[in-house]
């Protein structure tokens, strides 16, 4: 990101002079309390926003010059969790794994295939006839990073994977990206717990009010 | 899934019941007008002559108009031909026309025109000649009834084309509510679309095809109903009516039209889910 300043009409200003690099395989933490423009910076990443001005280079695309036609092209790359899990509570774990490939044009054994595999990382394959409303918190967000996962994107962004869970869930789920990050995923996961950017010595970037800073202001 | 399926049965019963409407009114535009060609094809110019002209003129006058454009058979009706014609068509009832002299009924030709003559414009255009023509006393050819006709045959038409366009209104509008409320029913699932990769084409066309499918399904039920209405006109109407109907031939739609009406649907289903997608599917 390259001089990335997001306004809104209200002239609120939710990003400001964002200048950053993330490199390939690199664990990157996005830091900061609520507001301070994590969730929008990895929205912009994920082009489901644009920046008002600036430049955004993803996999070497510029995606502030890509139209939407090319947009999914891109996401395909790019594996997203959000914090309320975004699962489809009609269908079971392995079907919301497998949709993810099932919309990106794999035949239904493949993908089927595939998300049993990935339900094995994430330790719930025996969970996967089991409905999406019978599962836990933690558990749900586990199924919700394996849908991520499932089109082996070279790029994870996570936006408060671990809000809503308690601290051994916690620990279950950033064990997972950590061997995410093992195998050579880039991830960029946003925070507000400041304990876990301790517990986890990965590069660290503050935001404060929509600007980067060196460090938080306690 | 159920809440879907619901409000789709609605969609496509309001599709048919406008389509419906539309397509009756096709039926009796395309019924009238067939009518209306049937008697046109039978329509005879009579020209009446006037009283004294010698018979030694009948014959070249026979000729003359038998040489003007668009004249076919011309046939020469003298009084006592008049007469018996008036006594046949009479039947039982010649009686009332004793004591009537034949002498007092004007001879007449009747002229019969060649088929594409046979029509409102050419019929009139013959006429014209006719008329410039000093021996004839009076042109007749039913031109009330052709002028009414074809007046209400073009209100048909016009009212069948403005009541098109409203209901083509209301079709689009229509599917593309429906069509809305489906997408926002799903929007947490073409959310996840959006998130994983999936085509704008991908997310799209299932709506696309839904539209085409009401449109379809609406049209054919329109169509169907129709033709039940069309089929039973013969059932249920008194048997001195069938018999009179019957010298009338009441058509159903040609098969053309129906295609066009069918294809219509589509188009009109197709565009109502285009313009919800345009509205809801917004790429996010």
């Amino acid at each position: 990101m390259h001089h990335v300043f997001k306004t809104y009409p209200s002239q609120i200003s939710a990003l400001s002079d964002i200048t950053l690099e993330i490199f390939p395989g690199e664990f990157t933490f996005i830091a900061g309390s609520s507001g301070c423009g994590k969730s929008i910076l990895l929205r912009i990443l994920f082009c489901a926003d644009k920046p008002t001005s600036g430049e955004v280079i993803v996999h070497g695309i510029h995606i502030t010059q890509i139209g939407f036609k090319k947009i999914y092209q891109l996401r395909k790359t790019i594996g997203i969790v959000s914090p309320d899990f975004k699962l489809l509570r009609d269908r079971t774990v392995r079907e919301n794994v497998a949709f993810a490939l099932e919309v990106t044009g794999h035949d239904q054994k493949e993908s089927k295939r595939k998300a049993l595999e990935i339900l094995g990382r994430v330790g719930l394959e025996k969970r996967e006839e089991d409905s999406i409303l019978a599962l836990s918190a933690g558990e749900q967000q586990r199924v919700a990073i394996a849908r991520a996962l499932v089109n082996s994107p070279p790029l994870i962004l996570a936006d408060e994977p671990t809000g809503n869970l308690d601290a051994q869930t916690t620990f279950d789920v950033m064990e997972i990206f950590r061997d995410l990050h093992l195998r050579g995923t880039t991830i960029v996961l946003a925070t507000q717990d400041t304990g876990l950017t301790r517990r986890y010595p990965h590069r660290v970037i503050h935001l404060l009010d929509g600007r980067k800073v060196d460090s938080p202001t306690v | 899934m159920g809440g879907n399926l619901f409000s789709n049965l609605i969609t496509i019963g309001i599709i048919s019941i406008s389509m419906l409407i539309f397509s009756t009114f096709t039926l009796l535009a395309f019924n009238l007008a067939n009518f209306f060609n049937i008697w046109e094809d039978k329509i005879e110019i009579i020209a009446y002559l006037k009283r004294g002209i010698p018979s030694n003129e009948v014959g070249p006058l026979l000729e003359k108009t038998h040489l003007l454009e668009g004249v076919e058979v011309v046939r020469y009706f003298s009084p006592y031909d008049a007469m018996a014609f008036m006594e046949t068509k009479l039947g039982g009832q010649k009686d009332l026309l004793e004591g009537i002299q034949p002498v007092i009924l004007p001879a007449s030709f009747e002229i019969q025109l060649k088929k594409d003559y046979r029509n409102s414009t050419k019929i009139k255009e013959v006429v014209t000649h006719l008329k410039k023509i000093p021996q004839f006393e009076e042109i007749q050819y039913g031109q009330e009834w052709v002028e009414t006709f074809s007046v209400l045959v073009h209100i048909l038409r016009l009212t069948q084309w403005i009541l098109g366009g409203l209901l083509l209104i209301a079709i689009i509008f229509i599917t593309s509510n429906t069509l809305q409320l489906t997408i926002i029913s799903r929007r947490e699932e073409i959310e996840v679309m959006h998130w994983v990769g999936a085509s704008p084409a991908f997310i799209r066309v299932p709506f696309y095809v839904e539209g085409l499918i009401q449109g379809l399904l609406g049209s054919g039920l329109a169509i169907g109903f129709l033709f039940l209405l069309h089929r039973g006109l013969f059932f249920y109407i008194p048997p001195s009516m069938q018999t009179w109907l019957a010298r009338i031939p009441v058509l159903f739609l040609p098969p053309e039209t129906i295609a066009w009406i069918l294809l219509g649907g589509m188009v009109l289903g197709f565009f109502g889910s285009f313009v919800a997608s345009m509205r809801v599917l917004k790429y996010k």
